[in-house]
């Protein structure tokens, strides 16, 4: 935790709150269909698999793999500044749902597609915390 | 299911083309690029800003109901008009769309172009330099992906790049066998903005962006505008300018997402290029030249192989055995493209698919015994596809 945090703070949308506040529990959370039982993220009001009004905020496994990833060399951002490279993945979730994150604890070199990760929380500042993802 | 429709089949045509100042032009909006391009255009079909009753513009995204401002500067009423904001799909959707509207009776001749002072509004501050763009940060999301340092285009496209290299063992190299392309092209271009030929090992040594994207694997940043004038073909005739006739058109939108089931390797290209070439009656094999949409490397070959030019998975081979070149199996991108000519969104492809059947260039540049090109444009945050089959008169 840091008072001098300088990395983008997310500007959370109304649908998104629950899963927010989930992560600052240090728990990953999803929606999932009543009806069809499908998974999916980014959060919605309506299941991408069926289209059924039904949605249940449900706690993900963590666990999951690497769909595909990118390295970032360059600097966009100041707040990464002393960080690059750094490798920003598609983690599908064993639930199915595919979400952005960080893969970390590896030489980013070693990162490859379908590589198996589990979610950690990184608590970035007192009122944010990012769900990140590390070899299994 | 959606029918294939072919009554507009050769029924409208692109009557003439124009492009502005290619490269840095500082000095100058992206609304006087636009006109520049379209005043050539306009020259190009022997008309006038008095003959349009019709106007498709994209604007800089930030500027709300474009075409009105593009419609006062240029003193035109229209019975069309409209601002697209479907990404580098945009372009290429503009001339159907103008079609389109000519055939509702809306509108009688049109003008569809975009400009963008890209490389000026990068250059304007540090802030936009760090973040390699010119458009505010509102536009882009503010949630699930900058607070992990994800930004930008390339690094969007990468996640497909690095899943097709997974999935079929597509390589740097293949990658590198398309910016060679372009660039030899785009050294029988004048007009082009890169003007020094590169090799395989300039391209293995390019500065890594976002892996496994380099230097030379990425667009342009230019300021630059494109234009063209679509009518009816009984009307081109009698114009100045050789008719080059819409044969078909189409997109195919995979809004659901890029990361959504296998869109980043399987791509909307497949569905627009099917309906394109339904429309037109023709397919890949009759294809003679293809503008594809180079916002990266690795766009080309996924789109190559999404058009039918090659099978699923063999887009590297493909690019890789000179295919691309003027005298190969499929010349591409034959001004140099946004690799190597200048950067707007789609819209130069456009003009260059349209200059290849009017038949202007000398040997260095005419692709050979052209009649039937395809045009493709993609945007809209990687998922919106539009393709124009264009023939000869
Ligand atoms: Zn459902």
């Amino acid at each position: 935790m840091s008072d001098d945090y300088a990395k983008a703070i997310p500007v959370t949308g109304p649908e998104s709150v629950p899963y927010w506040e989930g992560a600052k529990k240090h728990q990953l959370v999803i929606q999932k269909c009543g009806k069809c039982g499908h998974h999916w993220f980014p959060p919605s009001t309506v299941c991408t698999g069926c289209g059924s009004r039904d949605i249940n905020w449900v706690r993900s496994s963590g666990k999951g793999k690497v769909f595909s990833f990118v390295v970032f060399h360059r600097l966009y951002h100041k707040g990464w500044d002393g960080e690059v490279p750094y490798v920003v993945g598609i983690i599908e979730l064993e639930e199915g749902a595919r979400m952005l994150s960080n893969v970390i604890g590896i030489p980013v070199e070693d990162v490859k597609c379908d590589m198996p990760v589990e979610v950690f929380f990184e608590d970035a500042t007192d009122t944010l915390t990012l769900p990140k993802f590390k070899p299994v | 299911m959606i029918e294939p429709s072919t009554h507009l089949r050769d029924k409208y045509a692109i009557a003439g083309a124009g492009h502005s100042r290619l490269g840095k032009v500082p000095g100058v909006s992206a609304q006087g690029l636009l006109e520049e391009a379209m005043l050539n255009a306009l020259d190009d079909a022997g008309l006038t800003t008095r003959d349009v009753d019709g106007l498709i513009c994209r604007g800089p995204d930030e500027i709300y109901t474009f075409h009105q401002i593009m419609g006062e500067r240029l003193g035109i009423d229209a019975g069309f008009s409209t601002t697209l904001t479907n990404g580098g799909a945009s372009q290429v959707m503009g001339v159907a769309l103008a079609a389109m509207a000519i055939d509702a009776g809306m509108a009688s001749c049109a003008l569809v172009g975009y400009g963008r002072d890209n490389w000026s509004r990068v250059h304007a501050n540090k802030e936009n330099h760090m973040r390699g763009s010119g458009r505010p940060q509102q536009m882009y999301g503010m949630e699930f992906g900058p607070e992990f340092g994800y930004y930008g285009a390339i690094a969007a496209h990468g996640f497909g790049a690095q899943r097709h290299m997974h999935d079929y063992g597509t390589t740097r190299e293949q990658f590198g066998a398309i910016s060679l392309a372009f660039r030899k092209h785009a050294l029988n271009n004048p007009d082009a903005v890169m003007q020094k030929p590169l090799t395989m090992e300039d391209y293995l040594n390019g500065r890594m962006i976002v892996e496994p994207f380099s230097l030379f694997d990425c667009s342009l940043q230019t300021d630059a505008a494109g234009a063209v004038i679509v009518t009816s073909a009984e009307r081109a005739k009698d114009l100045r300018q050789k008719p080059v006739l819409i044969k078909g058109f189409g997109t195919g939108n995979n809004i659901s997402g890029w990361f959504n089931g296998d869109n980043m390797t399987h791509t909307g290209a497949i569905q627009s290029g099917q309906t394109a070439y339904a429309m037109a009656g023709v397919g890949p094999e009759d294809i003679d030249y293809a503008q594809i949409y180079d916002c990266f490397t690795y766009m080309v070959l996924v789109q190559l192989e999404d058009y039918g030019f090659c099978k699923k998975g063999e887009g590297g081979e493909f690019v890789a055995s000179g295919a691309l070149d003027l005298d190969g199996a499929l010349p591409t991108n034959t001004s140099g493209g946004q690799l190597s000519e200048a950067h707007v969104e789609g819209m130069l492809q456009v003009v260059e698919g349209v200059r290849q059947l009017q038949g202007i260039y000398g040997p260095e540049r005419q692709v050979p015994n052209a009649e039937i090109g395809l045009v493709s444009g993609h945007g809209g945050n990687t998922v919106c596809e539009s393709t124009l089959i264009l023939g000869a008169a």
